[in-house]
């Protein structure tokens, strides 16, 4: 290199490769040569029009029509003035002071015999949200148990990890009751910028894609719906590609054949065929009716009966205790749970009770042989709280072989997934996606299909 | 630069050929700066909002010709890029030429150019649309990879190909279809919303001239809510609103009225479906009194930062 100028990276491309990288910490994939993209682009346009800047960046490194929210926020922020960052990272650093102090007052708060209880960071905060009566509850607990007896003797420290599983236990119903099952996260990033980001966005209420369909109200319907009938339609379409197989025979391919006989003086001796393609893959839904689940299966058989009008061929199961077999049940504008009740009530059954995979993939199979091949994509729904839940994973085994692929959408954020034992034993034998949000159903069909 | 053009020239350029932008939507900006960077414009937007308009505009705006190429399922590079003239290659072989070597065969003497070709091999510089990308398969978009990142070809017999004069290239895509991550990457980005209430006003006005401008403003604002409130499987497109405007101005209205709404809806809405939706959610006379609220460029954003 001549000289320091080779390496001197101008001000302009320090804020463009800082303003990537925040676009990719919010979810947006950016590359090198995009960047570059931006550079040229700016270089053109100039920088004195905010708004041409804004959408010289939009079109280069924004490649997809979810993104530009998340884009429009980074912009707005990362191209704020000097006092309004100062003052977003004097906002950051305040809610940081506050929850270390937090997070040190329950760790004098919840201890055993005068040791640290070995709980998880998220159950401290959770702690830390309670009102204050209810705080006292534990640590009145806690004393409790630390100068309790057994047999006339004090416990001594082998009785802490049963105290902290009583105490999990206590914490993981009060995150429920709390905010059903969004975490309570940290402050997040430090960063004044992106926390200012992610504070707006999670304001947006435009972004149903990415909120928990248990909490989407009565009035923003219309718009889900439109948007589900969206995605139903991307996949119909996708469902409807034909996949090659090369080892089946297609039409005549006249440039290979060619090539093949020449030695032959152009008489076509040999023939070449093209890969044929084989068929679309048949569906079967099987949609858990639990509770708990019946929110989310709502959603999710919208956007398979907005399939099944482009895809003929879906089976659709409801599973409780028992099997129930929906197909051609439906009838328009009636809810998924208007058609579970009137299947039920022509079988003499009840809705409630527990929820048995087992017993519903027995009946699937005796039952309707026929729905089960090398052709079908079994599609579950379920949370995975199930009885029998060793004998489910062994026949979900057994269907995996005989079916083109099993996919789970379950309804439990994957970051709980491994400390549920009911979902550990699922997973070798399928392919299993967290979906409680549209934004997740989209990304599972668009990797699937 | 590869337009001899600034910005300012190249949106009255657009103006001068009748193509109406507004600084908002964008559209003017991404188009120029998709031909000055030399990159392929990606053009996303649901049917009918003008996204294939674009190609033909830019054709206007640099005189190149127009190449389309309309993609569909299964649509591979023998009907896309070139294939051989096999007749002719028969007939070759069977002239009984002694030596016959393969690469006498495979000449450009016995290639016939598809649409993607036919731009690279021309000697002027054209415009490429490749239409509905989202309908071909993800093979198909692998493939045209070399050709949006390099303005080049390999052809198995003949070697590469490259770009005698590079093409502007304009994808549309419906969204039908997730695109793969490269074909976004090599791509210049611009998505494209139904026009505003005030725009599609300029539209007709351009486009009817006849038009008087109460009935424009009404069917505008009539259109921009069955868009809006109605989820219908397919909004009305700026080509339907012109038919619709021109039906009623042969009809000899000047403003809209319920008898003459249900009269000419099947113009707008064409499926069965909508027009039980509309009916069922709507009806005529509501779509007038909502469009009466409508305030004239209620979807326009001025953009000013806070």
């Amino acid at each position: 290199m001549d000289s320091n100028n080779d390496y001197r990276v101008s001000e302009l491309d320090r804020h463009l490769v800082e303003f990537a990288q925040l676009l990719r910490t919010v979810g947006l994939k950016v590359s090198p040569s995009e960047i570059s993209d931006a550079t040229q682009g700016i270089s053109m346009i100039g920088l004195v029009d905010r708004d041409k800047v804004e959408g010289v960046l939009q079109a280069t490194l924004v490649k997809d029509i979810q993104h530009i929210a998340a884009f429009k926020e980074a912009f707005r922020s990362y191209f704020a003035t000097l006092e309004q960052k100062e003052a977003w990272q004097k906002d950051v650093a305040q809610k940081a002071t506050q929850w270390n102090e937090q997070m040190e007052s329950t760790r004098q708060d919840l201890r055993f015999q005068e040791n640290e209880l070995d709980i998880s960071e998220e159950q401290r905060a959770v702690y830390a949200s309670l009102p204050e009566k209810d705080k006292q509850r534990l640590r009145d607990f806690l004393e409790k148990s630390s100068k309790g007896t057994r047999g006339g003797a004090p416990v001594d420290h082998s009785y802490q990890p049963m105290v902290e599983r009583v105490l999990r236990g206590s914490l993981e119903y009060w995150r429920k009751r709390l905010n059903e099952d969004e975490p309570i996260l940290a402050p997040g990033s430090m960063d004044g910028v992106l926390s200012e980001v992610q504070r707006a966005l999670r304001e947006r209420e435009v972004e149903v894609l990415s909120r928990d369909l248990k909490k989407i109200s009565p009035e923003e319907w219309p718009e889900v719906v439109r948007l589900i009938r969206r995605l139903s339609q991307r996949l119909a379409s996708q469902v409807t590609r034909r996949y090659r197989q090369a080892r089946r025979r297609g039409g005549l391919d006249m440039r290979a054949t060619l090539r093949r006989n020449l030695r032959y003086g152009g008489v076509l001796v040999e023939r070449s065929y093209r890969s044929r393609r084989k068929g679309r893959p048949r569906i079967v839904l099987l949609c858990d009716i639990s509770g708990s689940m019946l929110k989310y299966t709502e959603f999710i058989w919208q956007f398979v009966y907005g399939l099944s009008t482009v895809v003929s061929g879906i089976k659709t199961f409801a599973f409780g205790e028992e099997l129930i077999p929906l197909s051609g049940k439906f009838r328009k504008g009636q809810t998924f749970e208007a058609m579970v009740k009137d299947a039920l009530l022509l079988t003499g059954k009840e809705w409630g009770g527990g929820t048995n995979l087992a017993k519903s993939l027995e009946s699937l199979q005796s039952k309707f042989p026929d729905a089960l091949s090398k052709q079908t994509l079994l599609l579950i729904v379920s949370d995975a709280q199930t009885l029998e839940v060793e004998r489910a994973a062994a026949l979900l085994g057994g269907v995996s072989r005989h079916v083109r692929q099993v996919l789970w959408l379950n309804t439990l954020p994957e970051r709980r997934w491994l400390e549920t034992p009911h979902v550990k034993v699922f997973l070798p034998f399928c392919q299993m996606y967290e979906c409680y949000t549209l934004g997740h159903l989209t990304q599972i069909l668009n990797k699937q299909f | 630069m590869t337009n001899q053009m600034t910005l300012d020239q190249f949106e009255n350029k657009l103006e001068e050929i009748g193509y109406i932008t507004e600084r908002d939507d964008r559209i003017a900006l991404t188009a120029y700066l998709a031909t000055e960077l030399g990159k392929p414009l990606l053009v996303s937007g649901p049917a009918g909002v003008g996204k294939t308009e674009i190609a033909k505009v830019l054709s206007e705006v640099f005189g190149a010709p127009l190449i389309r190429l309309q993609c569909y399922e299964g649509l591979d590079e023998t009907k896309a890029l070139y294939e051989w003239n096999y007749q002719r290659q028969l007939l070759k072989i069977q002239m009984g030429r002694e030596h016959l070597q393969e690469e006498d065969l495979f000449s450009t003497d016995y290639l016939l150019p598809r649409p993607l070709l036919q731009a690279l091999l021309s000697n002027e510089r054209t415009v490429l649309l490749i239409d509905e990308i989202d309908k071909t398969d993800s093979e198909f978009e692998a493939f045209l990879f070399e050709l949006l990142g390099e303005f080049q070809v390999t052809i198995p017999e003949m070697g590469t190909v490259k770009a005698k004069e590079r093409p502007i290239v304009v994808l549309t895509s419906n969204g039908e279809r997730e695109l793969s991550d490269g074909l976004k990457r090599r791509c210049v980005f611009l998505h494209v919303e139904p026009p505003s209430v005030n725009k599609e006003v300029r539209i007709l006005r351009a486009k009817v001239p006849d038009l008087p401008e109460r009935l424009a403003l009404e069917v505008a604002r009539a259109v921009n809510v069955l868009r809006e409130r109605l989820s219908l499987n397919k909004i009305p497109s700026v080509s339907e609103t012109m038919d619709w405007a021109k039906s009623l101005l042969v009809m000899g209205k000047t403003g809209l009225d319920p008898a003459w709404v249900d009269a000419t809806l099947t113009l707008l809405l064409k499926s069965q479906d909508d027009v039980e939706l509309f009916y069922r959610e709507m009806g005529a006379e509501r779509l007038l009194f909502e469009s009466s609220k409508v305030a004239q460029g209620e979807r326009h954003v001025h953009g000013q930062q806070q």
